[in-house]
């Protein structure tokens, strides 16, 4: 009896559970986000890291121009005033005499703006060019899209030879030959045909002009035309567009990270701006291909299909369709980015190419200072390193709970 | 196999085609002229147009449309990036420009260096990461579960260089135990056989030589160890949990087996697919070279001389040292791509 009893408020209880109040997937992941430790903690982090530097920069003016006091070099930290020391230095003072725990919370401006720009930069670009790869990689192109495709792949294509010929209307020779191949698709049935006339036509339109200049230039003007032809007749699809986008991609991320921050900022100018530049251009094949493969496992999905049934645009499925529903993957890496930047700025800053001095940069800091380490001046080192392994470590922490509060599979 | 491999290095060709073409854009985009920067700012016209000339700098960059005009096909290809292929395909890589030596030779004396911190750092960062992610997975949600997660991400989130420093203040300021730079300390021969300072000592027996080389590298290998270590715990540990819950693990369990047996031997073989991938492409960035480890400790690697070569415009020399660095990152990934259809034969090759 006693058993059936506890059998019945068992049922019970999922009855209840099965009515529930309604929440948004937004709640739902709010609310288990908040329930886990880590995140709590990444969240509080974070919280105390925005509220002091924006405060500070607000309502707590500082000129780091005019901030040097050469009697208070390298003074360890104090808290309270001492004999030699009468002003109160927390975190003590560095080479110029300069409050350090100052310089840390207002160092934390510049890295909370470089960490934002340049995960913007990254996000916005990687994340355009990896929606374009998945979906035409998934999808075919509708008939205006490519007559556009091919009429951009025959002016960069045309670009070549009209550069060699010095006759710029020869590219648009070229965009006018892929339009005209993007029109005519349905002469697909004349598969040589069709190759043969496009292959001579690019040909002609290489070479015809280029004889005004010289008989040699219109020889190689005339095979690059054929070559061109012949590409544009082939017949183009969607996952063209993905490959020229991933290899470039490729291209990108053969080079580790922080040599090609290096170089960009050695190509721009040291400075905080170029600084975000560069870490925002590193960081575009990652968030590209995080997309691409997020777009293509969601691109085969039966509301996709629907959508696509009752005749939507590409745009709109894109935009209505697939974003929502790639957000998540995105989300957590746009929290680990932000960690990432933090820390490859500091990495430039260090290295003496990100912000200039005397602005107060938690990696120029430590660039500063590291020499007087042999002398004993543990306080200039260790507190802005603090300063950007906890701000990083409160991303890194806020980005491990949002996996696991956004992941679907746990989602009951 | 053999056509997986064959279309994989395939696909390369126009990736290394790209890295090449990149990195010759890069000497020509940043600003001053390498002439100038060999001869020096008070230096005559006439010698840096001949230098220009020598250097082949007054050519154009890609194709030469004039000498096509006038049907001199040879000099249509005869053009700056062209050659620097050409010397490229015969392992030139031309001069420093302000050390006059040849790029490949101080390449080939750098690289040891690099290479050997790489190794070991890789080395330590796998005897630790991996016990600890199975540990972490086998007796998840304990408190050594806990401890070890809140620590490989704070070691994800270490500034090396930081900590680098920090050890220096620990171990050579305050305790003086280690010395704070540099890969040997003066008066101290090892004979060279393969320029890995660790290895020619053992082989050769010299104790001493040893001893001050290992001193030498095991902070700058601890600090370049960290996130590789952290990153391979945290990789280990999810991907043992996905293993875990397979039906195969309970009937190990179920048969009785020690639960040693059952994690390291059912467990893990199939957890460490992916742990792969991550140790393949760490070794590679790590062996490309740490600008910040190697300047904190003044170790003698790439990293550091591609990176002092950049401030001082020294082209050649940004030039080589890039191109082996990509190299060898691109190598690392084909390892990684064609290990993993090695091991995992669900994997169709072609």
């Amino acid at each position: 009896m006693t058993e059936l009893a506890a059998k019945d408020t068992k049922d019970i209880k999922v009855a209840d559970f099965a009515m529930r109040e309604h929440r948004s997937l937004w709640s739902d992941a709010w609310r288990r986000l908040i329930s886990s430790n880590t995140a709590r903690v990444g969240l509080a982090i974070i919280s105390i890291f925005i509220l002091t530097t924006t405060l500070s920069h607000f309502f707590w003016d500082y000129n780091p121009r005019t901030d040097l006091d050469y009697t208070l070099k390298l003074k360890a930290p104090n808290l309270s005033p001492t004999a030699e020391v009468e002003s109160i230095h927390p975190f003590g003072t560095d080479k110029l005499g300069r409050d350090i725990f100052r310089r840390v919370i207002h160092g934390g401006w510049n890295s909370l703006r470089v960490g934002l720009v340049s995960v913007g930069i990254s996000l916005i670009a990687g994340g355009l060019l990896g929606l374009l790869a998945g979906f035409y990689e998934s999808m075919a192109l509708a008939s205006s899209e490519r007559i556009i495709v091919l009429s951009i792949a025959g002016l960069l294509l045309g670009a070549l030879p009209a550069w060699i010929a010095n006759q710029f209307f020869i590219a648009l020779l070229f965009a006018l030959l892929g339009g005209v191949a993007g029109w005519f698709e349905h002469f697909q049935a004349h598969k040589p045909l069709r190759y043969i006339l496009f292959t001579l036509v690019g040909g002609l339109c290489g070479a015809l002009p280029a004889l005004l200049v010289s008989p040699s230039t219109a020889l190689v003007t005339g095979i690059l035309g054929l070559g061109i032809g012949l590409f544009l007749a082939l017949s183009v699809r969607g996952s063209i567009i993905s490959n020229v986008i991933m290899r470039v991609m490729d291209i990108t991320l053969a080079f580790p990270s922080y040599l090609l921050a290096i170089a960009i900022v050695a190509f721009l100018g040291p400075g905080l701006e170029k600084g975000m530049i560069a870490i925002g251009v590193v960081g575009i094949p990652q968030f590209a291909r995080l997309v691409r493969s997020s777009v293509l496992s969601v691109a085969q999905k039966e509301y996709i299909l629907a959508a696509q049934s009752v005749g939507e645009g590409h745009g709109r499925i894109i935009f209505r369709h697939i974003v929502p529903n790639i957000l998540s993957p995105v989300i957590v890496q746009t929290t680990m980015g932000l960690a990432n930047a933090i820390l490859s700025a500091a990495a430039l800053g260090f290295l003496g190419l990100g912000a200039i001095p005397p602005e107060p940069e938690w990696g120029a800091m430590l660039g500063d200072s590291y020499r007087f380490l042999t002398s004993g001046a543990w306080w200039a080192v260790l507190f802005p390193g603090l300063a950007i392994m906890i701000s990083v470590l409160g991303f890194n922490l806020l980005g491990d709970g949002l996996r696991d509060a956004l992941d679907p599979k746990l989602r009951i | 196999m053999a056509r997986y491999i064959l279309r994989r290095l395939i696909t390369l060709i126009p990736t290394l085609i790209g890295v090449t073409f990149v990195i010759f854009m890069f000497q020509r985009l940043i600003p001053g002229d390498p002439a100038i920067a060999m001869l020096g700012e008070h230096a005559s016209e006439e010698n840096v147009a001949r230098i220009r000339e020598q250097l082949g700098l007054n050519r154009p960059l890609f194709l030469d449309r004039e000498a096509l005009q006038s049907g001199d096909f040879a000099g249509f290809f005869d053009t700056q990036y062209l050659r620097y292929l050409g010397r490229l395909a015969q392992f030139d890589l031309g001069n420093s420009i302000h050390r006059r030596i040849p790029v490949t030779e101080t390449l080939a004396l750098r690289f040891p260096a690099t290479a050997e911190l790489a190794l070991l750092a890789m080395l330590i960062a796998l005897t630790i990461g991996i016990p600890v992610g199975i540990i972490s997975a086998a007796r998840r949600n304990t408190p050594v579960d806990g401890v070890s997660m809140v620590g490989s991400l704070i070691g994800v989130s270490m500034p090396i260089f930081w900590l680098g420093l920090m050890e220096i203040m620990l171990f050579s300021v305050f305790l003086k135990w280690l010395p704070t730079g540099g890969r040997l300390s003066t008066g101290i021969e090892i004979t060279p056989i393969t320029n890995l300072l660790l290895v020619d000592s053992l082989l050769t027996g010299n104790w001493v030589g040893f001893k001050d080389a290992l001193e030498h590298i095991i902070m700058p290998a601890i600090a370049l160890a960290t996130i590789p270590m952290a990153i391979i715990a945290r990789m280990t540990r999810s991907s043992m949990l996905d293993v875990l819950q397979e039906d195969y693990i309970r009937t190990a369990h179920a048969k009785g087996l020690v639960e040693q047996v059952v994690l390291l031997r059912h467990a893990l073989k199939n957890a460490f697919l992916p742990v792969i991938t991550i140790i393949g492409i760490q070794t590679g960035s790590l062996l490309a070279g740490a600008v910040l480890t190697e300047t904190i400790f003044a170790w003698p690697g790439i990293g550091k001389w591609v990176y002092d070569a950049i401030l001082g415009r020294d082209y050649p020399i940004v030039q080589g040292g890039t191109l082996l660095i990509a190299l060898i990152f691109v190598a690392f990934n084909l390892l990684v791509d064609i290990s993993y259809a090695y091991l995992d034969p669900r994997i169709k090759y072609d």
